[in-house]
């Protein structure tokens, strides 16, 4: 009647791993459909403009998709707890503005204001999760709050972002294309924090099924306050490289990255529902959301036409994953 | 309410049991106008499988809660080891309570490892996800050996079968284990398993762990435990040795004498006797074929009952017939009446009148146009007809639970449709509510509508023409006249072969 002895670390189930790399890539399929989108769109853009396959070419094309990756990973957290934010493109203008005025002339006040920012964002949670208000009310608000805070410190564009800000934003090492690095690391970190530490799992647990989580015993405000403050750490630092490249302040500089991390972190085969995370997708989702505004204006197709051209290959990548994850299925 | 059945209980047992572990004294729990737990007494001593029984709103699953300290007694009082502190969802986790839960309590989106780290109270280091994957592997293989899961794998990957053996490791993920609740964990595991998981319950056991059982299955109920406690209308009314227990016994005990509504059924006569008599004989109105099982047919002016366990297939026929298609024949016009109303019945932001009349628009358009002065006569004469308490400009939420209920059934009714389905429409209505509603329905019946009326509560089939009893998504019999008695439906619900008939 005894259970049989089983000796430590040698379970059955413990996996290989050959299993692991093909259990890996069934969970990640979702995301190998922006990969496919992201190399189709890198080899239509490189027939182009061969001059793309070089470092400064690369560099050229993979900077304006730095700030958006990093915002990207931000989004991926809050939409694997459940919600959503649209405040994520002004209060990356925010930051913007902060940047480029406050960090220069009153560091401590700058630093203040970004660790308020955090702040902020950890009340959204706490009150999304204590009074069930719909993350997108708040941070639809919230995002008003952002535009009259940057406004207020920075009617028109300008400013100088810090001397050590663009330092880091003219980084141009001879090996590899500066923003390749800035992308890894902002995919590493989104790895890390959604799906490598604890905290992560229960950020996932708790879009996944929030009844689940209270039965663990673990604390539901707990876990989504701190999901928003790490998306707004992320946040911020995509605002900061975003200013760290243009050397200046506007808070109307990223509005258009809201949608465009919502549609990034779904192209990477996240879900509305929340429970997923796959930050490598995020980043493949964003990085061809960027590419894709290089190609548009590489085929000269006129200005006015971008943003439906733009809309259009979105909608056509997101179809292909409802038509293969229903083969998959 | 049942001293003397519990003396019985205590009396057969004391010479092997051990020191209870955890005791409800008196327990009482009301969730608005229902009484869930209805002073409730019982004990789970060290060392012993304990059988909880019951039919369906019995009160068991609020009873594990309770036990579980997820619930707190409205009166009387749980204690552990005879402490007096608040039993609460901390103090269990604390004195080493887990529980098995009959819905899974388990993320889809996360990995077997990951579920079964998110419960587990013990600590780990650096690299928790290897001591995850490990720990929760050498669960499933003690309990479950062969059991071919991969630890890696997302929990919604798994087939329920899996999914169930994945709960029960996750429970048993921890180093201090007190009592085990088990919420129907064989439902939907394959026969080795089930046999698994009691071997394992019993090396449990013997180490001196409490375990609390609830299953449906009452031959394995039989067979495995040491004391079998029977639940009826929120409360213990048998606590037997299971060596002692038969099957009927417990069948017997479980069911209740049918108590008709004798005034409800006098004014419906009424009616039926003024209407144009029908019956089985009348046009078959609803077909409905079911796998091997026989079929299901509604004639006009019949109400036809689906009774059985909860989650037996009822709902699955409820909306074939709704939504028509293969296999089912069904009339054109058709209305429903969903059970849960604040997510599919009612329009919230709508007042009475509109929510009444939304489906019986056809009647009361000219041209494409609203007739606005038919709309509000039709809903003047149904809101008085149901004696609906509140104008027809009300707001539909600031009605009582009872009396939205009656504007959605008077909704199904003010249409034309010809056949009604009724997804168990009257939980949580008082019962002053249900025998006018009840009153409603003969009444329309005998005006030629076929009405197939789904219920959880086996004493409302006495109200049915015809019955027919689902287990295991299967129509197991079909009942009327003399044999539709609520003891006939409980037999029927609960499974006489062994291991059941998964």
């Amino acid at each position: 009647m005894t259970a049989p002895a089983v000796a430590l670390r040698t379970y059955t189930g413990r996996t290989s791993l050959a299993e692991r790399a093909k259990t890996a890539a069934r969970q990640g399929s979702p995301a190998l459909l922006s990969l496919a989108a992201l190399l189709a769109i890198f080899a239509v853009a490189v027939a182009n403009q061969p001059g793309i396959l070089s470092i400064p070419g690369l560099t050229l094309m993979l900077m304006s998709a730095v700030p958006l990756v990093f915002a990207t990973q931000a989004q991926m957290l809050i939409m694997a707890v459940g919600d959503i934010d649209l405040g994520i493109g002004y209060l990356v203008g925010l930051v913007t503005v902060i940047a480029a005025t406050l960090l220069d002339a009153q560091p401590l006040l700058g630093i203040g204001l970004l660790v308020g920012i955090v702040g902020v964002y950890a009340l959204v949670g706490l009150l999304v999760e204590r009074r069930g208000v719909p993350s997108i009310i708040v941070t639809l608000g919230m995002s008003f709050v952002w535009l009259g805070l940057g406004l207020q410190l920075l009617p028109t564009p300008g400013g100088a972002a810090p001397e050590w800000l663009a330092a880091i934003g003219s980084w141009r090492p001879t090996w590899i294309p500066g923003p390749l690095v800035f992308v890894v690391l902002a995919t590493v970190v989104g790895w890390y924090l959604a799906r490598h530490s604890r905290i992560g799992m229960r950020m996932r647990a708790l879009g996944s099924s929030a009844p689940t989580l209270n039965k663990a015993g673990r604390s539901l405000t707990a876990t989504r306050v701190i999901a928003f403050a790490l998306a707004a750490v992320l946040v911020i630092l995509a605002g900061l490289l975003l200013a760290a490249q243009t050397r200046s302040g506007d808070v109307n500089s990223a509005t258009n990255f809201t949608l465009t991390t919502i549609a990034a972190v779904i192209l990477g085969g996240g879900n509305f529902s929340g429970g997923r995370a796959l930050p490598v997708g995020a980043t493949f989702g964003a990085v061809t959301l960027g590419f894709i505004t290089v190609l548009l204006s590489l085929v000269n197709l006129s200005s006015s036409l971008q943003s439906a051209a733009q809309g259009l290959i979105v909608l056509a990548v997101l179809a292909g994953r409802v038509i293969t994850e229903r083969f998959t299925r | 309410m049942s001293s003397i059945a519990m003396d019985r209980g205590v009396n057969d047992a004391t010479s092997r049991r051990g020191p209870d572990v955890i005791v409800a004294s008196g327990v009482t729990k009301r969730y608005g106008s229902t009484t869930a737990l209805n002073g409730v007494d019982l004990a789970v001593s060290r060392g012993e499988i304990l059988g909880l029984v019951g039919h369906n709103g019995a009160g068991k699953s609020t009873l594990m809660r309770m036990f579980a300290g997820r619930e707190l007694p409205d009166e009387g009082r749980v204690s552990w080891h005879g402490g007096d502190g608040r039993w609460d969802a901390r103090a269990a986790a604390a004195a080493g309570v887990r529980m098995v839960y009959q819905e899974l309590a388990l993320c889809a989106d996360l990995t077997v490892a990951e579920n079964g780290a998110l419960s587990d109270p013990r600590p780990s280091r650096a690299g928790w996800r290897g001591t995850a994957e490990r720990r929760i592997g050498e669960v499933l293989d003690r309990v479950f050996p062969g059991h071919g899961i991969s630890v890696i794998q997302r929990v919604g990957e798994l087939p329920m079968a899996e999914r169930q053996m994945v709960e029960i490791a996750r429970v048993l993920c921890t180093d201090r284990l007190g009592l085990l609740i088990l919420d129907e964990p064989t439902e939907s595991l394959g026969v080795d398993a089930t046999r698994q998981l009691y071997v394992h319950l019993k090396t449990l056991v013997a180490e001196g762990v409490s375990v609390l059982l609830i299953s449906h299955r009452i031959q394995e109920v039989l067979q495995h435990c040491d004391r079998i406690a029977v639940m009826k209308d929120g409360a213990v009314v048998d606590i037997v040795g299971a060596d002692r227990a038969t099957e009927s016994a417990l069948l017997e005990a479980m069911g209740g004498e049918v108590r008709a509504d004798v005034g409800t059924l006098a004014r419906a006569k009424v009616l039926a006797d003024a209407a144009p008599q029908t019956g089985a004989t009348a046009e078959i109105i609803a077909e409905l074929r079911t796998g091997d099982g026989p079929a299901l047919r509604v004639g006009a002016g019949e109400i036809v009952g689906l009774a059985g366990l909860a989650g037996q297939g009822q709902e699955d026929v409820l909306a074939r017939l709704w939504q028509g298609g293969r296999g089912a024949r069904v009339p054109k016009r058709r209305a429903y009446v969903p059970g849960d109303r604040q997510t599919s019945g009612i329009l919230p932001l709508w007042c009475v009148a509109e929510n009444l009349t939304i489906s019986a628009l056809g009647g009361v358009s000219k041209l494409g146009f609203l007739d606005l002065r038919a709309k509000r006569a039709l809903a003047a004469r149904w809101i008085q007809a149901l004696r609906v308490r509140g104008e027809a400009s009300t707001p539909i939420t600031a009605l009582s639970g009872g009396n939205q209920q009656k504007v959605l059934i008077a909704r199904a009714f003010a249409s034309d449709a010809r056949l009604v389905l009724l997804d168990d429409p009257f939980r949580g209505v008082d019962v002053a509510t249900k025998s006018e509603l009840y009153a409603l329905m003969k009444a329309e019946a005998a005006a030629g509508r076929a009405i197939v009326w789904y219920s959880t509560e086996n004493r409302e089939m006495a109200h049915c023409e015809r019955v027919y009893v689902f287990r295991s998504g299967r129509i197991v019999s079909e009942l009327s006249g003399a044999t539709n008695t609520e003891e006939r439906i409980i037999a029927d619900s609960f499974d006489h072969a062994t291991g059941g008939s998964r």
